[in-house]
């Protein structure tokens, strides 16, 4: 509101400059009213605006019609001053309209300055919240990796002297056990290993989470060769008939997709046991071009569709530990593998009629 | 298996130098055994300080070193070993229950000569002893200045 005050003010008070200095002037004998109303036009204009202008306008041809035009001091305007007073007219429009021009521009881009620095402020404040976030993070990760060093470190020693130990005692003093004695001794070393199994899965775990991963092109086709070979003690006597299809490559972590599909084909080795020929299928389902789908098939113990979300979870396990060992860390660490590729995990299952299980990864860079 | 180098066992917990050394003896690997406790007994023995000022002049065949020690820890043990021209020649296997990647990069940054992985099997562990015991006691030629006991 003020601001409204002081354009129009400005308007009505550059015009009667122009008055004041075109009638001294003109005592003088010396005609400067054309560019001082001219003037007062443009400074209003210019620095007020296009409504405080045209005020300017108005008053100005009003003031020039009334002291400088003959007949003085009328409002009249005699046909041969028509012309004259016209191209004072276009004069002081085209500058109003300049220096309107020039003022909504300026508007313009002091709103964008302004927005721009609200932008600004609201991206620092973003920024210091991110710092600070970063900064928890990383103290919660330091204090992760000190956990998980004194697991690997600590826990793991007491294990192995409860194992050595015990070891010992059923190697020096089998002879003064009886039966009873003997079978505790073998529990005693089936925990211990057991305790031992779960440290180290749990850090193998917990590694995944905290290493950097090292991403190159991979071949799947070997990957599922070599997770065959690694569980080749497992099906040493078994009849197993495997069907492996053709398999792309794509692009990770090696050691990590390998311990993957270590995982995932250990496990269809596992739980096809107990049949009499056991039946692993391996092949890329590929519907959707941007993504790799493979699939693990097995004609195993399967499990109930009912459990499916448990089955990717940390110590998670559907079966017994007599049926089947394990630490039930393996499909934890597939999906934790898998979604740090960017890619999903799943499972679909029938008691007693197989399981099959997915992962995606999106297809490589470049391949 | 007539000559045997002289195995320093730098490590903290009673029950693994039991351990190893029930290992070592199955194997009659143990007939030259040193124990340091911690990190400082470890240099006092190599520099042949207090306890062991009256030593034999001679350098240990191998180094059985644990990392986490009271006082002077592993990694410290190694460095200074691996400083001193005096001493970097002797054989260095670190034997830790740390399957940390850090501290085995650092033990191979700073010349350890192998670094092995305490296994939490028994059966394991007594292999991975032995073979260290028959590897740096009696296969592998000592730099010379170590002692070999005929």
């Amino acid at each position: 509101m003020k601001s409204a005050f002081r354009r129009y003010g400005l308007a009505v008070f550059s015009v009667s400059v122009a008055l004041v200095i075109s009638l001294v002037m003109q005592r003088f004998n010396f005609r400067a009213e054309f560019t001082a109303f001219l003037l007062a036009v443009a400074v209003a204009a210019w620095y007020a605006g296009l409504g405080p202008g045209l005020v300017a306008l108005v008053l100005s041809s009003v003031l020039f019609d009334y002291f400088f035009l003959e007949p003085f001091y009328t409002l009249y305007v005699t046909a041969s001053d028509v012309p004259r007073f016209l191209v004072f007219l276009a004069f002081l429009s085209l500058l109003t309209w300049f220096g309107a021009v020039r003022r909504r521009v300026e508007q313009h881009l002091r709103q964008s300055r302004d927005d721009l620095e609200r932008e600004v402020m609201q991206r620092r404040a973003l920024n210091q919240e991110l710092a600070k976030r970063s900064g928890e993070l990383q103290a919660t990760n330091k204090e992760l990796e000190a956990f998980a060093y004194s697991v690997s470190h600590d826990l793991r020693a007491p294990i192995r002297h409860i194992a050595g130990f015990t070891e010992l005692l059923q190697k020096n003093s089998a002879s003064v056990l009886d039966e009873r004695a003997q079978r505790h001794i073998t529990m005693i070393l089936e925990s211990a290993k057991r305790m031992g199994n779960l440290i180290d899965d749990l850090l193998a775990f917990s590694r995944i989470g905290r290493a950097e991963a090292h991403k190159t092109i991979v071949s799947l086709q070997q990957l599922v060769q070599e997770a065959q070979s690694e569980v080749a003690q497992e099906v040493n006597g078994r009849n197993i008939n495997w069907k492996i299809g053709k398999l792309p490559s794509c692009y990770g972590d090696r050691s990590m997709l390998r311990l993957v599909l270590v995982n995932l084909v250990s496990n269809a080795v596992k739980f096809t046991r107990t049949r009499p020929r056991a039946e692993i299928e391996i092949e890329s389902t590929n519907h959707n071009p941007d993504q790799i789908v493979i699939s693990i098939r097995d004609n195993g113990v399967g499990f109930d569709m009912k459990y499916v979300n448990r089955l990717f979870g940390v110590f998670q396990r559907l079966h017994t530990s007599e049926a089947f060992e394990g630490t039930g860390i393996g499909l934890a660490t597939v999906q934790r593998i898998i979604h740090r590729h960017g890619g999903r995990v799943w499972a679909e299952g029938l008691v007693d009629g197989g399981a099959t299980f997915y992962f995606s990864l999106s297809k490589s860079e470049g391949v | 298996m007539s000559t045997l180098g002289r195995i320093l066992l730098v490590e903290d917990d009673p029950k693994d130098v039991e351990l190893t050394l029930t290992a070592l003896e199955d194997y009659k690997l143990a007939n030259e055994v040193v124990v340091a406790h911690d990190g400082a007994e470890a240099l006092d023995y190599l520099y042949r300080r207090g306890n062991f000022a009256n030593r034999s002049t001679d350098n240990p065949a191998v180094l059985l070193l644990d990392l986490k020690l009271p006082k002077v820890d592993g990694l410290e043990v190694l460095q200074q070993i691996k400083d001193d021209a005096k001493l970097k020649l002797i054989p260095v296997v670190v034997l830790t229950s740390s399957h940390e990647e850090r501290d085995m990069v650092t033990s191979y940054k700073l010349g350890v000569n192998a670094y092995v992985v305490k296994p939490v099997d028994f059966h394991e562990f007594v292999n991975a002893v032995k073979e260290l015991g028959v590897f740096w006691a009696l296969v592998n030629e000592p730099p010379p200045g170590s002692v070999k006991k005929d």
